[in-house]
């Protein structure tokens, strides 16, 4: 098999794009991940809130692919703690708590525990953060919910952030890249939790960092530490999606990253290349088997006799036809969705892709 | 990447840009690409100049391009304020010469060994920097006589398909040694080549703002090459910014004139990276596999303007390809050098800055050599770590002439 010729290609890195390749790589298949960019989950916080999760007549496949995508995620250094009956209060930086079933690591510790003194700390000058607002509402929304804790808040001021607004971002990069930043923020914290349990700040530990890294990070720290989302683009999002990308990486999946696919080529019910816009001469990936995660798009790029998705999740001509038997689009669209912004079906359509092009690899022999 | 040449109404501001720039991480002052590039870019279009000196730090490496969910070509709105931003009068000479490797290369090369001699020397070091703030930790890359030429083709071998190699700076005027290897490669892949007649391909005048230099060195060079590519030839090139210049089109540059335009973009269409042609051949089961084993630890860096051609990695597969070489692809960044850039006085700790995280995992690999198609991320790497770091078809040669390193 040639260097552009792969078992499946998953076009789209949105979070279903990264599961399904991510479930095609487990299944041993050579796997290319085609996108622009990510996925709109990185703007969001990487929550995924209780109420979405409890579909009618899927829950258990639900269940299966949220399990395969913490797997991932943990195996990737952003550990995403929690299950899909869980409910936990988690903070947001408007002040009031939200069910949520399963968030990142860095997150998941800011829930009201009983009897907990928190600290929530500010960073001066930082814009869209105001821990005073915070912590007036936080302490009447939990004894509303009845939770016996207090919140209190702090501010720090961070002499190597220098010039231009301070953002979440712009404090994440330091983080990322100047120790001695990590090591000022250490020492400003500590003294801003002196006498707290537990110190909430808002998303800034990092673009790249690891579990391992935050874990090591708190431990300097002596008390128990969350981040807070905050508005987009946030860091936590950002984060998780750095950390699956290489992982992906890591474990083998071709990377293609920057250019749009521009057609996929069908003939006589097979998908058979993929022509992807690089500078100069168009790119042309070979997929065995071919899944569409990029959102809205991919029904543009099935062109106008797309009409809807088969329960094997392959698309439908109008008339009902298979449009090519190799090609499998995570639409999450196809399934009934409450409120909310449909990460968990997300992750299912690209769980349940990445495996239908798995297994359907091989069956049939590319012309 | 982009689709449109003004996508501004893409960019729905959502960072994703700032987040892959490296400059962003490494410098705690730079605004970004998403404030230098769309966001001045509507206050720009409605006359306001919106100079700012951060202008000059943009890299030109082109992630920002492809991280952008949206296809915003983010850093083309760069360079093009970049081109209008006024220089204090020194830098403004320093990058005045910057912009133009060629005639450094032609003059310097009048008298090679004089001119290594001169550089090299610690008086002339403390002067450059003093004087037109080039950074004094640099060092220049050795000059060679510039004698690549087109090799004579025997007899026997001229049914082969001919190849025009676009050489750029560094191979013509710094190491024509590489571009022998390059030939001889080719050559034992069943390829006739001949060297084309240009000069720089003109990336270090989009990178140093000099507009007038860019078009002079694009029309030239496109004159130089579009009867070869009528008449049915590939461009090669070994270097990754001479060919995402190329393939782009020479960036755009010659819109305004369609005919040269046209033939940019056909000339665009006709180039390929060596490794591609290599890889290409690969795939198609025609690429000569005689191959001695080595054994040999190699860490691979892809460089920016690699990643920004969109042809995979195939220096990483092909390498991989020789019995015994184990490949670790660093996929740490950018190296921060970015051509002239890491040589800036005033840009000499961002660049090493940017570098950091691209060491460390060398160091961490703890390869034989570094692999990296580029000179100057070559000069970058063995400047901050104690590898050698070697262009990829060299190992490839070694490989052909069962002399591994």
């Amino acid at each position: 098999m040639d260097s552009h010729h792969f078992d499946v290609i998953v076009v789209g890195a949105g979070i279903s794009g990264l599961t399904a390749a991510g479930a095609a790589a487990r299944h041993n298949q050579k796997v290319a991940l085609v996108a622009t960019g990510p996925g709109s989950f990185v703007l969001r916080s990487g929550c995924l809130k209780a109420q979405e999760l409890m579909q009618p007549g899927s829950k258990q496949e639900i269940g299966e692919a949220v399990a395969f995508f913490q797997e991932m995620a943990q195996a990737a250094g952003d550990p995403f703690e929690g299950n899909i009956s869980e409910v936990r209060y988690l903070p947001t930086i408007f002040g009031d708590f939200q069910g949520i079933a399963l968030a990142p690591r860095s997150l998941w510790n800011a829930d009201p525990r009983s009897d907990a003194t928190t600290a929530i700390v500010g960073i001066r000058e930082l814009s869209c953060f105001d821990e005073n607002f915070m912590a007036e509402r936080m302490n009447g929304q939990a004894r509303g919910l009845g939770f016996v804790c207090t919140y209190a808040a702090r501010q720090i001021s961070l002499s190597r952030i220098f010039g231009g607004p301070v953002t979440t971002l712009r404090i994440a990069t330091r983080f990322d890249s100047d120790p001695g930043f990590r090591s000022e923020l250490v020492n400003v914290l500590k003294h801003a939790a002196s006498g707290f349990e537990r110190v909430l700040v808002p998303g800034i530990l990092g673009l790249h960092s690891s579990a391992q890294q935050f874990a090591q990070f708190e431990r300097e720290l002596g008390c128990s530490l969350s981040e807070l989302a905050t508005l987009p683009p946030s860091v936590s999002g950002l984060r998780l999606f750095n950390r699956l990308w290489g992982y992906l990486h890591e474990i083998g999946v071709e990377l293609f990253q920057g250019f749009p696919v521009l057609k996929v080529q069908i003939q006589d019910g097979t998908c058979t290349e993929l022509q992807v816009a690089s500078p100069g001469h168009t790119m042309i990936l070979r997929g065995e088997c071919v899944v569409l995660a990029a959102g809205q798009d991919s029904a543009g790029l099935l062109g106008t006799e797309f009409a809807r998705c088969d329960e094997q999740m392959r698309p439908l001509t109008s008339t009902g036809s298979v449009v090519a038997w190799n090609l499998f689009v995570a639409e999450s669209g196809s399934y009934d969705r409450t409120e909310g912004s449909g990460d968990d079906m997300e992750i299912l359509a690209g769980y349940r892709t990445g495996n239908l092009a798995a297994a359907a690899r091989g069956r049939y022999a590319v012309g | 990447m982009q689709l449109d040449d003004f996508a501004i109404d893409n960019c729905l501001k959502c960072s994703v840009c700032s987040a892959a720039c490296p400059v962003y991480s490494a410098n705690a002052q730079y605004p970004g690409p998403k404030h230098l590039g769309p966001e001045l870019e509507r206050l720009r279009c409605e006359g306001f100049a919106a100079d700012t000196v951060w202008l000059e730090y943009c890299l030109g490496c082109h992630r920002c391009d492809l991280a952008c969910p949206h296809q915003v070509g983010v850093s083309e709105m760069i360079a093009r304020a970049k081109a209008k931003h006024h220089k204090p009068l020194v830098r403004g000479l320093r990058d005045w010469w910057f912009a133009r490797p060629g005639l450094l290369g032609r003059l310097t090369t009048i008298l090679p060994a004089l001119s290594n001699f001169v550089l090299s020397m610690r008086p002339a070091r403390f002067l450059m920097s003093k004087l037109i703030q080039i950074a004094p930790q640099r060092r220049f890359p050795a000059y060679a006589r510039p004698n690549l030429r087109t090799p004579t083709i025997g007899a026997l071998n001229k049914e082969r398909p001919r190849l025009l190699l676009f050489p750029g700076c560094f191979m013509r005027y710094n190491r024509p040694e590489l571009g022998r290897t390059v030939i001889e490669l080719l050559e034992r892949n069943e390829f006739n080549v001949e060297v084309a007649e240009t000069e720089c391909c003109g990336v270090p005048a989009v990178a140093n703002g000099d507009t007038n230099m860019a078009h002079a060195v694009a029309r030239d060079n496109v004159r130089r090459m579009v009867n070869q590519v009528g008449a049915g030839m590939r461009v090669v090139t070994a270097c990754s910014s001479c060919g995402h210049m190329l393939k782009t089109g020479f960036g755009g540059l010659l819109k305004d004139d369609a005919e040269l335009a046209d033939a940019a973009q056909r000339i665009g269409s006709q180039t390929f990276d060596l490794a591609e042609l290599l890889m290409a051949q690969s795939d198609a089961g025609t690429l000569n596999t005689g191959l001695q084993a080595a054994n040999l630890h190699i860490a691979y860096h892809a460089p920016c303007h690699q990643k920004s051609q969109g042809i995979g990695r195939p220096w990483f597969h092909l390498l991989r390809q020789i019995p015994g070489v184990t490949a670790d692809d660093i996929d740490a960044g950018c190296c921060g050098m970015s051509g002239t850039y890491g040589f800036k006085q005033e840009k000499y700790s961002v660049s090493m800055a940017i570098g950091q995280q691209l060491f460390d995992r060398i160091s961490a690999s703890q390869p034989q050599m570094v692999a990296t198609e580029c000179a100057t991320c070559q000069m970058q790497i063995e400047h901050g770590t104690t590898f050698k770091a070697i262009h990829p078809a060299e190992i490839l040669l070694q490989a052909y002439n069962g002399r591994p390193y």
